[in-house]
């Protein structure tokens, strides 16, 4: 929780309505728009970029000039995974808060994503009321700030 | 005949003229001895012949020596001779007549008789004038030639008896030669064929021990092609089998990522609208968002589906976590299921995917015969290296089984053993009724990743 009230800090130009910057690391097409379209509908999410591989995420996240506050990262990817994500983020930026949102969240992947740095891991199927709470709360810290 | 020798092995032909050849063996000497001895006897008899002649003519001159010698002295003692000729003559004559069948000797034997007699007849005649003092009579007598003349009849006669008799004895030395010459001949002939008949079947010893020998030579070599076929034949079946294995586990792993990704994303995708729609719905009637509900709940129960299937066909711990969080997992979730502790001692060793998708399987084709069979309290399930090998081994305190008695097939073990030798790999089965079951398997393992 100390890192959520760390946000604002390292994000102030936030802009009106409390945006909430999102890079969506997602490989299948489908999911992407739908979710793209479900989170900017019902929650202040504001995609700001995407990738479908973790060399290309990574390459994103690296650049200074990418500001955001939330990464939604799934496991399986068209090449590399998720967790190489977490793993090459961890540390790098202490603002950004990292979500897992996964086919496979079984107890061991989810310690393993938490262990890496992940904040949550949600279900793909049966989490996403969940993700979207997340969102809406985390929008909500976002405004309050 | 023929047909009957034609029909027999030629081991037994050269028997047969073996046999033969003794059998005319044993015939011609018999023969040729029964032909000498009939010879060698009547030569006997015809020198017993001889003799008797001789002796008639010697007691017929003893008798006419003996009658001069009294004549000219007047003893009586010069008689002898004389008195015991006439019998031994008579007795001589007697054997001749007996010993003579044929007319030729008995007309000569007749001759002689006659002869003799008539000159003992002679003798007697002038012993007789003597004796009755007829000084003249005798004398006269002497002087005629009558008894001259006798005796040489007696002699010629004997003589031509003599002659004849030669000449049979000699003949009959002509047969004895030509008896001895046909059995030497006969004995030197089957000493021939006998010698040709062992010739012959040492020949065909030795063609039979060639033939066994290039017989048994045929043999090895067919074996040693079989074995070769054998051994190719497995070789390409374990290739077809790894082949079909690696297919199935291919096959699979595509099923598990189209049902992930495809119906995966689609059910995501459906989940998001009703999320959306839930909430643009806002105030609905209140069976709206029971049948919303509803729906998701349906979705909910698909999506626990697709997600069973999909563990089912590839264990996704397997690709994300490595073999032994996969492996940890698995022996976690038996144990919760089974309710059997399950220990583990989990090394990561270096294996190719194909490698350990097999110990995966190998450890949960374990576990389901361990549940089914064994009535364990414990299982022991160990991972770690072993050389150049990743050593692996399912160890259970059930009731193990009689590996001689349970077929090869049961218990998956075939097919478990198949899986680990088509990756290159070796497993080992040691269990007992009563003292629990422990399978080991060992599997190459790939250099070490850097």
């Amino acid at each position: 929780m100390s890192r959520l009230a760390d946000a604002p800090a390292a994000t102030p130009d936030v802009g009106s309505g409390a945006a909430l910057r999102t890079f969506l690391v997602e490989d299948s097409p489908v999911i992407r728009e739908n979710l793209i379209a479900t989170l900017e509908e019902l929650t202040p999410v504001q995609v700001v970029g995407n990738a479908d591989d973790e060399s290309s995420a990574r390459r994103w996240l690296d650049d200074p000039a990418h500001e955001c506050e939330l990464v939604i990262v799934d496991v399986v990817l068209r090449s590399g995974s998720g967790l190489g994500v977490l793993r090459a983020a961890a540390g790098q930026d202490a603002a950004r808060r990292f979500v897992v949102l996964t086919n496979y969240a079984t107890a061991d992947m989810r310690e393993r994503c938490l262990s890496l740095g992940a904040d949550r891991v949600f279900d793909k199927s049966s989490e996403l009321d969940d993700l979207i709470a997340f969102c809406v709360d985390m929008g909500d810290s976002l405004a309050r700030a | 005949m023929t047909a009957l020798l034609a029909k027999l092995p030629r081991g037994a032909l050269v028997l047969v003229i073996a046999a033969s050849a003794l059998l005319a063996l044993a015939l011609i000497n018999e023969v040729s001895f029964h032909r000498s001895a009939v010879a060698l006897q009547s030569l006997g008899d015809r020198g017993t012949a001889r003799s008797q002649i001789n002796l008639m003519l010697r007691r017929v001159l003893d008798a006419e020596t003996a009658v001069r010698g009294y004549l000219l002295t007047g003893r009586k003692e010069y008689l002898e001779p004389y008195d015991s000729a006439a019998s031994e003559v008579a007795g001589a004559l007697a054997w001749l007549r007996q010993f003579y069948v044929d007319e030729r000797s008995r007309a000569l034997v007749d001759e002689v008789g006659r002869g003799v007699n008539s000159k003992l007849a002679e003798t007697a005649l002038t012993l007789k004038l003597f004796d009755e003092g007829s000084q003249h009579g005798w004398r006269e007598l002497m002087l005629t030639d009558i008894g001259r003349e006798k005796m040489e009849a007696v002699r010629s006669a004997t003589e031509q008896l003599l002659a004849l008799e030669a000449q049979r004895v000699a003949d009959e030395r002509a047969q004895i030669d030509r008896s001895l010459r046909l059995g030497r001949l006969g004995i030197d002939a089957m000493l021939l064929l006998f010698v040709l008949a062992l010739w012959l079947y040492a020949r065909q010893a030795l063609q039979l021990q060639r033939a066994r020998a290039a017989h048994a030579q045929t043999l090895a070599e067919e074996r040693d092609r079989l074995e070769r076929q054998v051994h190719h034949r497995t070789a390409e079946l374990t290739q077809l089998a790894r082949h079909l294995q690696n297919a199935r586990e291919d096959e699979r792993a595509r099923l598990a990522r189209e049902l992930h990704d495809e119906l995966g994303a689609l059910l995501t995708a459906a989940k998001l609208d009703a999320a959306r729609l839930r909430h643009s719905l806002g105030a609905m009637p209140p069976e709206v968002h029971q049948r919303l509900a509803h729906l998701v709940n349906a979705m909910d129960q698909v999506v626990a589906l697709k997600r069973r299937i999909i563990e089912d066909l590839r264990p996704s711990s397997l690709g994300h976590l490595g073999l032994v969080a996969a492996l940890e997992i698995q022996a976690r979730e038996f144990a919760a299921r089974s309710e059997i502790k399950v220990r583990t001692r989990l090394e990561q060793v270096p294996l190719a995917d194909s490698a350990q998708i097999t110990v995966y399987r190998l450890v949960q084709e374990c576990f389901t015969n361990i549940a089914k069979y064994s009535g364990a309290k414990l299982v022991q399930v160990t991972l770690g290296p072993d050389g150049d090998q990743a050593h692996v081994s399912v160890s259970d305190d059930g009731c193990g089984f009689d590996t001689a008695t349970v077929r090869a097939g049961a218990h998956g073990l075939t097919g478990m053993r198949y899986r680990v030798e088509a990756e290159g790999g070796r497993l080992a089965l040691d269990a007992a009724p009563g003292r629990g079951t422990r399978i080991e398997a060992w599997l190459p393992a790939t250099a070490p990743a850097s």
